[in-house]
């Protein structure tokens, strides 16, 4: 095959700097597992040759993946992935068996996922085609947990639906499929919407068609926060649209009337629902309420504090007191028993990440892809920020996954289809900036085929 | 555009330092707090599955343990409480949710074994699997509060004996009190049910009674204000008081009378040894709100006392302001009542500042604390905390709390065995407003052997509905203290 003759060094160097970072979190995981198991239980983990086999062919395929069919992307993406899901299913395992086994298919799923999105979208601009479907298909992902038979809430938000065996979260593919439509609207109109120069009065406002699709996604958010009670999500989509907006028009005015409106949105909700009054005021003094709403911020206070600099050593600590440590809290548990150096790394790790996208958007000279992978890294890293941020007091605790290290199908599925989607946009300008050649794709070969088969016919009868 | 993409980035990146700045607090800078914080029960749960070591008397009675539970139990080991609720006012609780409190909380550290001297030693430990827990021994006699349990009976309130001389906690005992082995159990629903129930029961059994309670003193504070008579100079052992039933103080058309509407009056010992409120009144108001403030600071009203259990209850006497623009309460509060409150461990200690030549000591409850193997680790030196009067004025009034036993409001009660002299000072706290059934406080405090005192006594019997009289305090309270004070000096 010309492909794999095709020699360059920069693609073969990133992907040799690739093999070795996801050795070392191959290794940074199961030394963790095996330690996990030893604090706990004073023994090696009985189910040590399975892990260490699934380890191996979930690193191996990943890693292939990237190699044949993303060979030029950046070489940190999918390290810092497999180290933050792998660090995630040690403090699961860690905390309960039987979710252990759950996330290790999820994983399998997730990892599956990621490969059939390098394999399935080649180019990445072809997606912006599918903008109108992404929107829909967005807005009816968030509306279908509202849906009475279909949706249930489960643990306060109204973010489940429940088709047939499976239960899922839908908000997390909502946010990839909006994600792609914003960029995509964006990318089309975005100069349009930033010099158009109506004037309503004193203030300078684009065309209402043009702005229109926005304004859907703001209500989007709002309907979130209403509907399904989940703050967490309506924050992460309201920044996400926000973000690129500014991004895409440079006019700074929007970030002002969008936050503006948000923030009045924010007041009225503190007014009007009571859910949102007690999260307010839990995290002001999680310490007076400790026997009810604040128990579980108190939980992570304290697991946290135990945790100290070093942290209490893994399996040694005592996590299981934190309600939900496997999921939203599950940055306690990490906090409690690797310390602050533990969850210091946690952070780099997702800063790097968010940098790796920032990266690819910034190396990229499509408008597209440029805005999809700020978007993208906007969704990881602001989403990221919320919960850490609300089981640390920065902010109010609002429900919300943490990516790739949290229990959860959904979540986890979503973020590898968002790491690769991330890892594609920075091959594709590797390809574009020549330092991969640019081979074409087998979808680009079977239409070109198709093409001379054409041309031929019509010359045959000419 | 990449302008505005370098723009985020900073941004994302100032969000991430604010976490890592919020994770330095809670995880370094507040760690000491969120352990220390008493729902903290993280160390609690490690601690369930390591011994833990016994608190002594200094007569050798274990008063806690950890004991074994069985195989196959959720936790290696359980807390247990022998003398049952004898030295709950000392040992405290060691919950499984709700943390500990008294020395279980305070001397957490040496009891697990995590004092710095320990953990050395205890790195030898971790080759040769040795217990590295220590022991804490305390001050109280076994006999001594068995003697203050049994005199009190099933009435409520307190007896506290101190050693007069190093300020050490002989007996501190109250009722209502609580069984510690109740909280050693290790469930949370149960224990929230304990607790619920605790805090229900009226008279605040949870808490130790005998020093995290104030209750107005009555009489028995005129041994302070008479301290600061004399040592003010405002009067002397030969100052004489007339004859009266009730005294006018200013500001007010309510007058001031004696227990019973008695007439009342005399030299200081008489009116002393009668315990006359209306000479009392009229001395705290020649004193003045300034002196009289002062001298009650001097004896440690207002402030913590320091003695090693959490949490003693602060006394209160008035502000220098608030009495300028009440005299009528200052002149009340010479002899004990309006706001005037203090613990009875306090009242112990007014007495033994009187038998100790005028030195407050330092009261202590722990003895010494030593390693598992028999290592002396630390020990209580004795200190003097206040010198809150002279000892000239110390002697004199322990001159006038003799005549008390032996003339006095404590005559009926106070004949200590082996014809032992005591002094004392009884009160009557009366809790009731006019026209109201007649409810107090009854009080004694004194020390014995009056020529070379050794124990230091106070007795409080809370809220009875006796006949007020000048002698309630003493005909109630001065056998429990009689009773307590022949078994510490059988010794």
């Amino acid at each position: 095959m010309s492909e794999s003759s095709t020699v360059s060094p920069i693609a073969s160097r990133r992907r040799r700097i690739e093999i070795q970072l996801v050795v070392a979190s191959g290794l940074v995981t199961a030394g963790a597992y095996v330690l996990a198991a030893l604090g706990k239980n004073a023994t090696i983990p009985p189910r040590i040759l399975p892990f260490l086999g699934i380890l191996l062919a979930v690193l191996t395929v990943a890693h292939l993946a990237v190699r044949v069919l993303a060979r030029g992307a950046d070489a940190t993406l999918l390290p810092i992935a497999t180290l933050l899901n792998g660090l995630g299913y040690v403090m699961i395992a860690r905390l309960s068996d039987r979710l252990a086994g759950l996330q290790t298919t999820w994983t399998f799923i997730g990892v599956g996922a990621f490969v059939a999105t390098l394999l399935v979208v080649q180019r990445v601009n072809d997606l912006a085609r599918y903008k109108w479907s992404f929107l829909a298909t967005g807005l009816g992902l968030l509306v279908l947990p509202v849906i009475p038979g279909v949706g249930f809430a489960s643990g306060g938000a109204r973010i489940w639906v429940s088709l047939g065996p499976i239960n899922f979260q839908p908000g997390e593919f909502a946010k990839l499929a909006l994600a792609l439509f914003i960029a995509a609207y964006l990318a089309e109109r975005g100069e349009l919407i930033a010099t158009s120069r109506r004037h309503y009065g004193p203030l300078r406002l684009p065309e209402a068609r043009d702005i229109v699709p926005l304004l859907a996604a703001w209500g989007a958010s709002v309907l979130i926060m209403v509907g399904q009670r989940d703050l967490g999500s309506s924050l992460l989509f309201f920044t996400l649209f926000m973000v690129m907006i500014w991004i895409a028009t440079q006019r700074i005015g929007f970030l002002l009337v969008g936050f503006g409106s948000f923030a009045a949105a924010c007041v009225a909700a503190y007014h009007l629902f009571d859910h949102v009054q007690t999260r307010v005021e839990v995290w002001l003094d999680p310490w007076s309420r400790y026997e009810g709403k604040g128990y579980q911020i108190a939980q992570a206070m304290f697991a946290l504090g135990s945790g100290g600099t070093t942290g209490t050593g893994l399996g040694l600590g005592d996590p299981t007191r934190i309600p939900e440590a496997k999921n939203d809290f599950i940055f306690a548990a990490v906090g409690e028993e690797l310390g602050l150096l533990g969850a210091t790394a946690i952070l780099i790790a997702f800063v790097l990440l968010i940098g790796g996208g920032l990266r690819a958007a910034l190396r990229t000279r499509r408008e597209f892809e440029k805005l999809l992978a700020t978007g993208l890294a906007t969704i990881v890293g602001v989403q990221a920020f919320i919960i850490i941020g609300g089981v640390v007091r920065v902010v109010p605790l609002t429900g919300i996954t943490l990516p790739f290290v949290s229990y959860g199908g959904s979540s986890l599925v979503a973020n590898w289809i968002l790491l690769a989607l991330l890892i594609r946009i920075s091959d594709s300008s590797a390809r574009r900036l020549g330092e991969v050649p640019d081979t074409t794709t087998i979808r680009e070969r079977v239409e070109a085929w198709r093409l001379r088969r054409v041309e031929a016919r019509t010359e045959q009868r000419a | 555009m990449n302008e505005r993409i370098r723009r985020l980035t900073v941004f994302l990146l100032f969000l991430y330092i604010v976490l890592f700045a919020q994770l330095n607090v809670l995880q370094v800078g507040r760690k000491d707090s969120l352990d220390a914080d008493i729902r903290n029960n993280r160390q609690t749960v490690r601690d369930y599955n390591e011994p833990r070591g016994e608190i002594i008397t200094i007569d050798g009675v274990v008063v806690a343990r950890s004991q074994r539970n069985p195989a196959g139990s959720e936790f290696a080991f359980r807390r247990e409480y022998p003398a049952g609720e004898l030295f709950a006012s000392v040992t405290g609780y060691y919950t499984f949710s709700f943390g500990a409190t008294q020395l279980e909380r305070t001397m957490n550290d040496v009891l697990a074994g995590r004092t710095v001297e320990q953990q050395v030693k205890g790195l030898a430990a971790l080759f040769t699997g040795a217990d590295t827990t220590g022991s804490v021994e305390i001050t109280l006699d076994s006999r001594i509060q068995e003697a203050a349990r049994d005199a009190l009976g099933d009435r409520e309130g307190s007896v506290v004996v101190l050693d007069v001389t190093t300020g050490a906690v002989k007996a501190l005992w109250s009722r209502p009190t609580f069984d510690p082995n109740v909280f050693a159990v290790q469930s949370d629903e149960l224990l929230r049910d304990i607790f619920a129930f605790g805090n229900a029961t009226p008279g605040k059994p949870l808490l130790a009674n005998g020093y995290q309670e104030r209750y107005m003193p009555g009489s028995t504070f005129k041994v302070i204000t008479t301290a600061a008579a004399l040592d003010a100079g405002v009067v002397t052992v030969e100052s004489v008081f007339a004859d009266e039933a009730e005294f006018l103080p200013p500001q007010t058309d309510d007058p001031i009378t004696n227990y019973g509407g008695t007439t009342c009056g005399g030299d200081l010992a008489e009116v002393f040894i009668r315990s006359c409120n209306t000479a009392f009144a009229r001395i705290s108001l020649q004193l003045g709100p300034e002196a009289m403030v002062a001298a009650a600071k001097r004896f440690g009203v207002g402030v913590e006392i320091p003695i090693d259990l959490p949490r003693p209850a602060v006394a209160r006497f008035g502000t220098v302001a608030f009495f300028e623009q009440n005299l009528p309460l200052l002149a009340i509060g010479g002899f004990g009542q309006g706001e005037t409150q203090l613990s009875p461990l306090h009242m112990a200690m007014v007495a033994a500042s009187v038998a100790n030549g005028g030195r407050m000591m330092r009261p202590h409850v722990v003895s010494a604390t030593y390693d598992h193997d028999g290592r002396l680790l630390d020990r209580t030196d004795p200190s003097v905390w206040l010198v809150p009067m002279t000892e000239a004025t110390a002697n004199r009034i322990s001159e006038l709390m003799i005549g008390v036993v032996n003339e006095g409001t404590a005559r009926c009660c106070m004949d200590l065995a082996g014809d032992v002299q005591a002094a004392a000072k009884t009160g009557t706290a009366q809790l009731n407003g006019p026209g109201e059934p007649e409810r107090s406080h009854a009080w004694i405090i004194g020390f014995a052997p009056a020529d070379r005192p050794k124990y230091a006594i106070a007795v409080m019997l809370k809220g009875t509905d006796a006949e007020i009289s000048a002698g309630t305090g003493g005909t109630l309270a001065g056998p429990v203290a009689k009773k307590v004070l022949d078994a510490a000096l059988a010794l």
